[in-house]
């Protein structure tokens, strides 16, 4: 474990925004760093700080300090070796499945056959064949998000992001996603960093934890979740994780 | 006039839309002051059982009771409270908590006391003057919830109140209104997807089935409290739930 | 399958009842109209045409044509301008607004010149139209023409510069460069808004031609209109005037069909 490649690197990122004429402080001096095929996940209250650091990975924001390192290499912008998932509004409503997940495909100019195939090969692995030709209206919310998985993996990332995806779904929806994940990321590994609010979905999916405080977010604690997978959300260990961490969580009213 | 020792009694709720059958013959009761979860698979025709309670549209068979009469929105006070937070923008928020005994046409004296109570035993002291745009909408939802209680309400339904709130606010807020319950006495019933949730406040815990939807257990949970999610007969309880709806 | 008896209760019997009054109601308003109708035309001081003299002009029409043309040959006539003039009007407005709804540069050069444009009424350009082309067929559709762009560039405009930022998100994520991101993810994304501007253009553009054609013509409804007003006709007026209604009618149901078409997402909900 001690001695794996180091994928991505933060380092000293900052961020902040003019608000009303007020300098409003994201993020301050945020440094972490994530290990090849690990599954990182990164804990905050509300909405601050760890969306605008998947951004900032993303190439979607510049950081207005600091530097992102992957593979050692400084990124510039959007990184093509990076790919995400996102909660609100994933898919193009004008697009059937299999042109939404083809979708970054066609951008890099893949010949129509071969990125069919490849498309319907993560159609299969999030469980969605048959509905290719479905629009996403027809769709319930757990199935958006497993075209929005499956299109992300079809680009083939090196580092996947998934900005909240299951925010919008009821809790048992997510709870069968949080398993579809996991199964998913054991059988095509991939490094992956997935932010959210919910401590036991942290723990249920993570390798590692990065707990951030609330806004201006910095980095609160680090924790290592050694259980072993699938991880069950009532076993005295996860619930003792649970405590500990929410213990050390920002109220955030 | 029935002498019914129930506060609320649910007798042979059924619904059906068309051939459709949503829910069937569902029967409960509940007494006064008593807290009490429901739990159940998405797509148990929750939805059409809370639109039955709120009388926006009526059963095919059967009916709600309360103080043994059938329930009236005009007669009876009833009190929801939903997932999204329905504070009125152009009021403050002590405005919006005198909002429903206003309305009920309350004396001033009356409202003024209860509506203190209820700062006092939330804490909104500090944003007694602020409006809802001002505030996170957990705090907002907060005051919905103060609002309701207010009402000392013959019954008071909330629907998954907390939907995606974090775990740590959740737990302040559970034990938030398990205060304003035990303070104000009213009989609560309480929608959720959260077996956790479900097991840390109620006394009773109705698990409701698949479609056609009906009461699959009623199960009495006498844990002391304040209960502690940690102790192996909380898990327990947890455990068995879960076994029992097994929804995914 | 053996069909189970429908139990419903007393509630939902009135509620049923209701459901089917409601339905019944659009006829009954109708109904009033021709009552009304009856009424104000039954009175022997106006001269207001009653539904069975329109119903004889119509007869008359069918035997004895007007200017050489029968009902249906007028309607023709004026449809016929306005699909040219839609034509035309879809494919540059749509189009030049593309353009100053995606290119900064090009909406601050043409955006200002257009607003001034749009301010004025198509047919404020009868005159200086009629005085460059006369009053043939062309001049009509040029201001028809204008009428229906109007709606076409606003409408385009605003649905392309409006794309939601997550669309735009998920291009730059996959690494679009510009053409794809307008064509695979900001047009499709403002055919909605593009519809609702083709839907705005097609009733100006059918209301515009009437007018232009009550200005001077041998042909098309509006022409109709004033021959019925010029001889005192006014059954021909009245006659015109629900044909134009229904035509009306037709086009908009016309275009909500190939609204289902080209965009079958929009009528697709989930359950």
């Amino acid at each position: 474990m001690d001695n794996e490649k180091i994928k991505l690197r933060l380092e000293h990122i900052s961020q902040s925004y003019i608000v009303n004429d007020q300098i409003f402080d994201a993020a301050v001096d945020v440094s972490m760093e994530v290990r090849d095929s690990e599954f990182l996940v990164i804990l905050g209250p509300g909405r601050c700080g760890k969306t605008i650091l998947l951004n900032m990975i993303a190439g979607l924001e510049k950081p207005a300090d600091g530097k992102i390192r992957l593979d050692g290499e400084d990124i510039q912008g959007s990184d093509e070796r990076i790919g995400m998932v996102f909660q609100k509004r994933a898919l193009m409503p004008w697009k059937t499945v299999m042109e939404n997940v083809e979708f970054g495909l066609k951008i890099k100019r893949m010949a129509k056959a071969e990125r069919r195939k490849i498309a319907r090969k993560y159609i299969d692995l999030v469980g969605l064949q048959g509905f290719e030709k479905s629009y996403p209206d027809e769709l319930s919310g757990g199935m958006k998000q497993r075209v929005s998985i499956a299109r992300a993996y079809a680009n083939n990332p090196e580092i996947l992001l998934m900005d909240e995806p299951f925010g919008a779904l009821d809790a048992q929806t997510r709870y069968a996603m949080e398993e579809e994940v996991q199964r998913i990321w054991q059988t095509e590994k991939r490094t992956v960093i997935f932010v959210t609010n919910n401590i036991e979905e942290a723990i249920y999916l993570a390798d590692k934890i990065v707990l951030l405080t609330s806004c201006p977010a910095h980095v609160k604690a680090v924790y290592d979740v050694d259980l072993p997978r699938p991880r069950n959300t009532i076993d005295p260990k996860f619930l003792q994780i649970r405590k500990k961490i929410s213990e050390n969580t920002d109220l955030a009213l | 006039m029935s002498d019914s020792e129930y506060k609320v009694e649910v007798h042979h709720l059924t619904k059906n839309f068309g051939e459709l059958k949503v829910l069937n013959d569902i029967s409960f009761n509940v007494k006064k002051g008593e807290f009490v979860c429901i739990v159940g698979p998405t797509g148990c025709g929750k939805t059409t059982f809370l639109n039955l309670l709120t009388r926006i549209y009526m059963p095919t068979k059967g009916d709600l009771l309360i103080d043994g009469e059938s329930a009236d929105p005009k007669k009876h006070n009833l009190a929801f409270v939903f997932q999204e937070p329905s504070a009125l923008p152009w009021k403050t928020v002590e405005q919006n908590l005198r909002f429903g005994l206003e309305l009920k046409k309350l004396p001033k004296a009356e409202i003024d006391v209860r509506v203190e109570n209820i700062i006092k035993l939330m804490g909104l002291e500090e944003f007694r003057n602020s409006y809802p745009h001002q505030l996170s909408v957990s705090t907002e939802q907060r005051i919905i919830i103060g609002r309701a209680f207010a009402m000392n309400p013959d019954l008071l339904l909330m629907d998954e109140p907390y939907g995606q709130m974090d775990i740590k606010l959740r737990f302040y807020l559970e034990d938030e209104v398990l205060r304003l319950w035990k303070n104000t006495g009213a009989t609560v019933l309480f929608i959720t997807h959260n077996i956790e949730e479900a097991v840390y406040l109620a006394e009773r815990v109705l698990i409701l089935s698949n479609k056609p939807t009906t009461i699959k257990e009623d199960l009495r949970i006498d844990l002391p409290r304040p209960r502690d999610v940690t102790s192996p007969e909380f898990i327990e309880k947890r455990q068995y739930v879960t076994d029992q709806i097994k929804w995914w | 399958m053996k069909k189970e008896k429908l139990f419903l209760s007393e509630y939902e019997h009135k509620e049923l009842f209701r459901k089917r009054i409601y339905r019944f109601l659009p006829v009954l308003s109708i109904l009033l109209l021709l009552c009304l109708w009856l009424l104000a035309s039954s009175n022997p001081m106006s001269r207001f045409p009653s539904p069975a003299g329109v119903w004889e002009r119509y007869l008359k029409i069918l035997e004895k044509p007007i200017k050489d043309l029968g009902l249906l040959g007028h309607i023709w006539a004026s449809l016929k301008r306005v699909f040219i003039a839609l034509a035309f009007a879809w494919t540059l407005g749509i189009s030049f607004g593309i353009l100053i709804g995606w290119n900064k540069k090009a909406n601050a050069i043409f955006g200002p010149i257009f607003t001034a444009f749009r301010a004025v009424p198509p047919l404020a350009w009868v005159p200086l139209v009629t005085m460059w082309f006369g009053i043939g067929e062309f001049p009509k559709v040029l201001i028809v023409f204008v009428g229906a762009l109007m709606p076409v560039v606003v409408n385009t405009q605003a649905g392309i510069s409006n794309v939601q930022r997550e669309y735009l998100d998920i291009g730059t994520i996959f690494h679009a460069n510009g053409r794809q991101m307008l064509f695979e993810i900001a047009i499709p994304s403002a055919l909605d808004a593009i519809f609702a501007g083709i839907r705005n253009s097609t009733s100006a553009g059918w209301m515009v031609v009437l007018a232009a054609e009550m200005l001077g013509g041998k042909s098309g409804v509006g022409f109709l209109i004033v021959r019925g007003m010029d001889s005192g006709d006014y059954e021909l007026c009245l006659l015109s005037m629900i044909c134009i209604g229904v035509v009306g009618y037709l086009l908009a149901i016309v275009i909500q069909l190939l609204e289902r078409i080209i965009c079958p997402w929009t009528t697709k909900k989930s359950n």
